[in-house]
């Protein structure tokens, strides 16, 4: 079937495409205009069309966010189902997920956490999530079986094949390390970890897990850069652990997850301050790295992370005072509610830091909008925040409502900028879609997946990035006036990786005698889900 | 597809009409047991969400023993092979998990990762039978008590010389301690207070809890029903929205009690059937038959025998894929309540929700 989507406003930073004009949609694809006529015809006048939203760090699924859910039954509230599915308004859930991004406009969504012991569990859940395309990150980084191949100095050859091994066993799309060696100097009783110290009983370092990696990813050909949690999350001083990070990745490809966390100076007269101008120029000095936010907003959320170390430090500033930590094989997790303080002076920082850094920004593609979904707060306030970039009014009515410290600790106030819709599309749509080498969507050119976001143009900006007037998943109506449509289901994005045989024989010789149990047990198979649930995602040439 | 009604062997289609017609006449039907593997689950909770069904699960006394201290207090937790290739001291809490094939291991081996690497591994009990324990403490007053006393002897609120003084001093000591226990035995303030004693312990090392799985397959319910509910497993949907409690949505309690007057058990992994099922109409999934467990009864595929099926790996602490082990004709749980949920739609006077 032939579409057209008439007289709106499209916007495609990646084709310098800003002006009135139609897109032309068939068989699930953007195509040129055909010189035919169309079978449907979408009028668009009065709204803005854009590539449908990509979203590539978002606590979405895996064990820290089904324990999440246990630990604060209260967080979410659930309503009365909708017509189509049983459980798209329980607040909190998979089908609640999907439909709250797709009624945004997003139709594309990565949990970054994919532990390889846990990934049947974590990829069922994500199957689940109906509308958007999905897809997860492979951790490492910790394990033992990787930390003793580098101990003993096996060689890059060796990391590589345990890595691929990974990826394909648990079918990841990427390749994520949080925190490296820090889960496992926890279990052994440190309390913090930098870059260059040692982790107790393997002799290694943060510098030398994560170059590791780096060189791993860069071999298979992984799409998407190692996509790193660094040392230090949200101490004061954390920026110097970012700026030695970069210098330590060498010129190599390398995404930096949740930067605002990592924004924080240490300020002379204690706490922190923001360090929003450094992080924007180590980024605008190497064009091989990218960020991701983590923009916090104000009230109450729940800290989700693999990074133990940290949320074990963090257990005692825990709001409500209970909290979750799993030693667990590998990573494990921890989980931490935390309040968001409106209006109080460290949150108040925080939020002005993460809107400070995007503001900073010299290259916008390269700087995803992010909340780290839950850990800075839900992804259901990107409206929010995209209101703040487009409307320096908007900006500083909020800014006027809160503490002196926001000007005295950040430049935020004193930033005229304000985002303009390409801008916003490259925050959303082309950036993340190609930092994670998604090359068919995130744009409107022809032969794109007719992945398609149609907003009416309100200056309430929060008002017309909350509820799309019509998205289309593969072409497909799924939303129209911000309600669902059609539950359809999307696939799993999945990087064809071919393992290697020896490194399969030995690695379930290491795991059966591990957990009685071999590689078979980490296996990822078809025959676990309900229909087809998976597209492969080509490695780098 | 062998099926029985009243107890007498019938065909399928007959069977699942019966099943069918005993559900669609409920105002308040319960789906319980849910020993099963995902793709049942699944099913189970959306058959329940289309008719307005409550969910319990065969292990839940145990499970809401775990989930009623983590939603409570939290919880500092770690898995069988960590605790193996760890642990240099073990506190055996209870009675129940000297009988468990970890024990057994956890005797036989030392830990071989961490800082305790190569150390001796130190047995411990508290209030069980403790043939192999190098210390063991009577539970006189039962275990949530004694665990009060030993963690107040951890944190200093009491001293002097006792068992009790001894087994946490050696606890302090242990380099990566690990507390096992059958939350079922231990009950929930149990459960709580041994969270609260492994928090105490971290101030100053390493130490986690580890629980034993109890019947069923209740570990791959609460992830499933988390994801697909927001909640954990005690789910009712009678208001067309999920609602959580444990109280009200205990299966045996609304049998007991009257509320629910519909049952269908779900059982392809076998576990042991209630009592409370011959009270009210029931339907049972059975992966080992009995043709008189429920009023209907169908045979459905027992999951890692008659077909691949993910379900709970204990050693593992995870969800695997086990394969079928051999040709088997019989129907997939799921396909079955998939079955009763388009007859019970098809029934409806009003749209399924």
């Amino acid at each position: 079937m032939l579409s057209v989507i008439r007289g709106g406003r499209v916007v495609d930073p990646t084709a310098g495409r800003d002006a009135v004009g139609d897109l032309w949609i068939e068989d699930g694809r953007v195509v040129a205009p055909p010189g035919r006529e169309p079978d449907r015809v979408v009028d668009a006048a009065g709204c803005v069309v854009m590539a449908g939203g990509v979203e590539v760090h978002s606590h979405i699924a895996g064990g820290n966010v089904v324990t999440s859910r246990l630990l604060l039954p209260d967080l979410y509230v659930s309503e009365a189902a909708p017509e189509g599915h049983p459980f798209a308004h329980a607040g909190g859930a998979a089908a609640w997920i999907g439909a709250t991004y797709a009624r945004m406009g997003y139709t594309t969504a990565v949990e970054p956490a994919m532990p390889p012991t846990h990934a049947l569990a974590t990829q069922l859940e994500l199957a689940d999530i109906p509308l958007l395309d999905r897809g997860a990150l492979t951790v490492m980084g910790n394990d033992d079986h990787l930390l003793q191949l580098l101990r003993e100095r096996q060689g890059a050859a060796a990391v590589r094949d345990l890595v691929a091994l990974n990826v394909a066993t648990s079918r990841g799309l990427g390749v994520k390390c949080i925190n490296a060696g820090g889960a496992s100097a926890f279990k052994d009783g440190a309390l913090k970890l930098s870059l260059d110290e040692e982790i107790p009983c393997y002799g290694l370092t943060t510098r030398a897990i994560m170059g590791a990696l780096l060189d791993a990813v860069e071999e298979i050909g992984v799409p998407h850069p190692l996509h790193v949690h660094c040392n230090n999350l949200g101490l004061p001083g954390a920026d110097d652990s970012f700026a030695a990070t970069l210098d330590a990745a060498e010129g190599r490809r390398i995404h930096f997850a949740h930067a605002q966390f990592y924004a924080y100076g240490a300020d002379e007269g204690g706490g922190f301050r923001s360090a929003a101008e450094r992080i924007a120029r180590c980024i605008a000095d190497n064009p091989n790295a990218t960020l991701d936010i983590g923009q916090v907003v104000f009230g109450q959320t729940v800290t989700v992370s693999l990074d133990i170390l940290r949320q074990f430090a963090g257990r005692k500033g825990a709001k409500p005072k209970k909290w979750a930590i799993n030693a667990g094989d590998a990573e494990g997790g921890g989980v931490v509610p935390f309040l968001y303080r409106p209006r109080g002076p460290t949150s108040s920082l925080q939020w002005a830091i993460g809107l400070e850094i995007m503001l900073l920004s010299t290259d916008p593609e390269r700087t995803i909008l992010t909340t780290d979904h839950p850990n800075g707060g839900p992804f259901t306030q990107y409206p929010r925040i995209i209101h703040l970039l487009m409307d320096r009014e908007e900006r500083a009515r909020e800014i006027a409502t809160l503490p002196a410290v926001v000007g005295e600790r950040s430049g935020l106030p004193g930033i005229e900028r304000e985002y303009t819709l390409s801008e916003i599309a490259q925050l959303t749509r082309s950036g993340p879609a190609r930092l994670l080498g998604l090359t068919d969507r995130g744009h409107l050119r022809p032969g794109a997946r007719a992945d398609v976001a149609v907003y009416r143009d309100d200056p309430d900006r929060t008002a017309m990035f909350t509820a799309a007037k019509l998205v289309l998943k593969d072409g497909t109506p799924i939303v129209e006036d911000g309600e669902v449509v059609e539950w359809r289901a999307g696939r799993t994005l999945s990087l064809a990786v071919e393992a290697d045989t020896g490194m399969a024989r030995r690695t379930d010789a290491y795991l059966t005698d591990r957990f009685g149990a071999g590689l078979d047990s980490f296996a990822v198979p078809d025959a676990a889900f309900e229909g087809p649930a998976f597209e492969a995602v080509a490695c780098r040439a | 597809m062998p099926a029985w009604v009243k107890g007498d062997a019938t065909d399928a289609d007959t069977a699942i009409a019966a099943a069918a017609a005993l559900l669609a006449a409920a105002r308040a039907p319960v789906i319980a047991g849910l020993s099963a593997e995902v793709a049942a689950i699944r099913a189970a909770y959306d058959l329940a969400g289309r008719i307005g069904a409550s969910v319990d699960t065969a292990g839940a006394a145990g499970t809401y023993a775990e989930l009623g201290a983590l939603s409570r207090a939290g919880a500092l937790t770690t898995t069988p092979a960590e605790t193996v290739g760890r642990a240099d001291a073990v506190l055996v809490v209870g009675e129940t998990p000297w009988r468990d094939p970890l024990l057994k291991r956890l005797a036989g081996t030392k830990p071989v990762r961490g800082r305790a690497a190569a150390a001796d591994r130190t047995l411990l009990a508290l209030g069980g039978a403790a043939s192999g324990a190098a210390l063991a403490c009577p539970a006189d007053q039962g275990l949530p008590q004694a665990l009060a006393l030993l963690r107040a002897h951890v944190r200093g609120h009491l001293a002097g010389a006792s068992a009790v003084a001894d087994l946490a001093a050696r606890l302090a000591a242990g380099r990566y301690v690990a507390l096992l226990y059958d939350p079922a035995e231990l009950g929930a303030p149990g459960v709580e207070m041994l969270q609260g004693l492994a928090i105490d312990l971290n101030d100053a090392t390493r130490a986690f809890a580890l629980a034993l799985s109890g019947p069923g397959q209740d570990r791959a319910v609460v992830p499933v029903s988390a994801w697909t509910t927001g909640q954990a497993p005690r789910v009712g949907f009678g208001r067309r929205v999920p609602e959580h409690d444990p109280w009200r949505f205990d299966a045996a309690r609304q049998a007991e009690s009257g509320e629910a007057d519909a049952a269908l058990w779900l059982a392809s992994v076998p576990v042991a059937a209630p009592g409370w099922l011959a009270r009210v109409p029931s339907v049972a999934l059975l992966g080992e038959p009995a043709a008189d467990a429920a009023q209907v009864v169908i045979q459905v595929g027992r999951p890692g025998r008659d077909l691949g099926g993910v379900l709970w790996h204990e050693a593992r602490a995870a969800l695997t894929y086990r394969p079928a082990s051999g040709p088997a004709d019989l129907p997939s749980a799921a396909s079955v309540l998939a079955r009763l949920g388009e007859r019970l739609a098809a029934s409806r006077s009003v749209p399924a929700c």
